[in-house]
């Protein structure tokens, strides 16, 4: 049996801000098949398009989307999301291929998913699933007298993947200015991947119970899937009358350990969620005035500081859904990370607390869907407010806007994108 | 003296014709509405171990159309207990959205809901239950099994026929809270299964349902045509079932999260 279902969108961005960078209209089209047979499954996810962020698209003529560069710039593009096959025998599941995994309870930043590393091109707009880069891996699949056991291994390093400085979604690790220069070109670096060694792969297992609780319990060992830099130096250079600037840092990666809780209960109107995580050696980023960058640019290299540490980290947070009224849902989260030993390097407080509300709604049987997320992180008073609705014409088209507004100091997790406040429109067609 | 007499008389008199109108419309009836509702429940718990399919056209007062379609199964357990899985086959929207009810009672169930654009199966609260289901005029509880009986009152209207079948027209009225806060329905008399639903909220009519083409499957009456109408919104859901099974006798691994996250397949 072969199921094969699609969706191509086109989407179209006002900035509201003349600062920020421009967008292009973009187009999107995904693809899935699935196919069974038997105790075999095939399944597919193919996405593809124009993506109107790249600016500058390299003009190398590579469609597909690769596991080896942080900055990939290339339009049109073709992905691969998952595509894999499956063997079933009773109740154990064998998967080999690119898969993307789901563990925990949160939403927008579960705490023990971390197989998947994101695609940061389109952060804050992108869903969850959707900012997820597919893995090449491995998962087996246990489902015995109420109990689930997932193993997971994933044997090739896959980066995360970053916006280039010009554009819309990039982050400045640390900003020396350069931006302040005319005329002067940024290089970005691809940094050095992690060997293709047994020892740099990621394992992971989840037990998971059911129940009047349900919880699980997740170990994950492997590549820590947050963007973090690692300095070097900065080379000023000028060549003929044109000045190249290498900022002198690179994304860097970092194996960690982390041991996992997650839960799930139902009380009265109430469905509550809750995780945890306590992960070993997690790196960081210290403040950008300590890289070390001289106050004037000058042509040369400057040795940077080191710009890395690495702390104990215990994240955690709950989350609750509430039915307030018919076809309308509300969504409240609140999670924190605690730094143990934390450095006054660190931007980053000892705690740091992220508030979130989610309010989903139906209206004229669901013809018009509207959902509104606000997000405060009140160490650094950072926000963000997300407002979309669209409206269904027929069972394959539907049309929407989206609003997006940030705000909050300019290293905060809100406030660096606080110049991308925008207005997007959206036609969906699917089948 | 006369006339105290005369008045004794007349209370007297009156008190046993009204004592006479109360059992006489008490027993013009072969069955009370709760045991009518037992029969109805009998059918309902037969009618759990099934697979069947159905579509769904939902008309809004405009005349913008649009469909869904979905599978259901459910596999009975003992006693009250049973099992339901639920899952959408269109819109491409909905697509492998699916819901998961273990229920250990007919008032006591835990649900989970899986939605392949979030890959996460959730576990959600049970009071959504009269909401509308997923954009339809029919409610959640529509494709539930049956409700416990001792949570509502019954009380037999009236004798009627819809399309030429003789119905009891029961009031059912919810000791819970519901959203709505009675509703009437025709009973087949030899079939027991509704044959027309009216909800209230108090004297408004929010919500009626017709069910045609009654047809018994495997012992087990079923209506292959039903509609619903929202008086509110004068918006309208029409179902019709297809390749319906009963006795399907399901392995308990369709009934499970994994199930649920593979569409039932």
């Amino acid at each position: 049996m072969v199921s094969v279902a699609g969706k191509v969108s086109a989407r179209g961005v006002v900035r509201l801000s003349e600062q920020s960078i421009k967008e292009y209209p973009d187009l999107t089209g995904r693809i899935t098949v699935d196919a069974r047979r038997s105790d075999w499954r095939f399944r597919a996810w193919l996405e593809g398009g124009w993506d109107g962020t790249v600016l500058k698209p390299r003009r190398d003529h590579a469609l597909f989307k690769n596991y080896h560069d942080v900055y990939q710039d290339n339009t049109p593009y073709l992905e691969f999301k998952e595509l894999y096959a499956e063997r079933s025998f009773n109740n154990i599941d064998l998967r080999i291929g690119i898969q993307r995994f789901s563990w925990g309870r949160l939403d927008e930043y579960p705490l023990n998913d971390l197989f998947n590393p994101w695609d940061y091109t389109r952060f804050i707009v992108r869903s969850l699933e959707d900012r997820k880069v597919g893995v090449p891996s491995v998962s087996a699949t246990l489902s015995r007298s109420g109990w689930t056991y997932q193993a997971v291994w994933v044997p090739v390093f896959v980066p995360y993947r970053l916006p280039k400085s010009n554009e819309r979604w990039a982050v400045i690790p640390a900003d020396p200015n350069l931006s302040k220069i005319s005329g002067a070109e940024v290089i970005q670096r691809e940094p050095a991947l992690p060997p293709k060694k047994l020892e740099n792969s990621s394992v992971g297992i989840r037990a998971q119970r059911l129940g009047e609780i349900e919880w699980a319990f997740n170990l994950f060992h492997g590549f820590d899937p947050r963007p973090i830099f690692k300095s070097t130096a900065l080379n000023v250079e000028q060549r003929r009358d044109k000045t190249f600037i290498d900022p002198g840092f690179v994304p860097s990666f970092h194996k960690i350990t982390s041991i996992g809780f997650d839960a799930a209960a139902v009380k009265g109107d109430w469905s509550l969620r809750a995780e945890a995580a306590y992960a070993l050696n997690r790196p960081f980023n210290v403040r950008p005035e300590l890289w070390g960058y001289p106050k004037s640019i000058e042509v040369g290299a400057t040795p940077l500081n080191p710009a890395e540490i690495r702390r104990d980290t215990l994240d955690y947070g709950i989350a609750a859904d509430y039915r307030l009224f018919e076809d309308g849902m509300l969504t409240l989260q609140a999670q924190q990370t605690v730094i143990f030993n934390r450095p006054a390097a660190l931007y980053d407080r000892t705690i740091e607390t992220i508030l979130w509300a989610n309010m989903k709604a139906g209206w004229m049987n669901r013809k018009i869907e509207t959902n509104l997320t606000v997000a405060y992180n009140p160490e650094h008073g950072a926000g963000m407010a997300r407002a979309n609705a669209y409206y269904t014409f027929t069972d394959s088209w539907k049309a929407g806007v989206n609003i997006l507004l940030l705000d909050g100091p300019p290293q905060s997790l809100f406030g660096r994108y606080s110049k991308n406040d925008r207005v997007e429109m959206e036609v969906v067609y699917s089948w | 003296m006369n006339r105290t007499f005369g008045r004794g008389v007349l209370q007297y008199a009156s008190t046993i014709i009204i004592f006479m109108i109360i059992m006489l419309s008490s027993s013009a009836y072969a069955m009370s509405g709760r045991e009518v509702y037992e029969k109805v429940h009998e059918v309902r718990t037969k009618s759990l171990d099934h697979k069947l399919e159905a579509t769904m056209v939902l008309f809004d007062k405009g005349g913008g159309k649009r469909t869904r379609t979905l599978v259901s199964y459910s596999k009975k357990g003992n006693a009250e207990s049973y099992k339901a899985l639920v899952v959408f086959k269109t819109p491409p929207d909905l697509k492998d959205v699916g819901f998961l009810v273990h229920a250990r009672t007919f008032s006591d169930r835990d649900l989970w809901a899986y939605f392949p654009e979030f890959k996460r199966i959730r576990r959600i609260a049970t009071n959504s239950q009269d909401d509308s289901f997923f954009g339809t005029d029919f409610s959640y509880d529509d494709f539930a099994g049956p409700s416990a009986l001792d949570d509502y009152s019954f009380r037999i209207l009236k004798e009627d026929a819809v399309d030429g079948k003789p119905c009891y027209v029961v009031e059912v009225t919810p000791k819970i809270h519901r959203k709505y806060t009675r509703y009437v329905a025709w009973v087949a008399r030899d079939l027991w299964i509704h044959l027309k639903i009216e909800y209230y909220i108090d004297k408004e009519l929010y919500r009626t349902g017709t069910f045609r083409e009654v047809k018994v499957i495997s012992g087990v009456p079923t209506a292959f045509k039903a509609e619903m109408e929202n008086k509110e919104t004068n918006h309208r859901t029409e179902m019709k079932l297809e390749d319906v099974q009963y006795n399907t006798r399901h392995s308990d691994d369709l009934f499970t999260q994994r199930a649920l996250e593979r569409a039932g397949k």
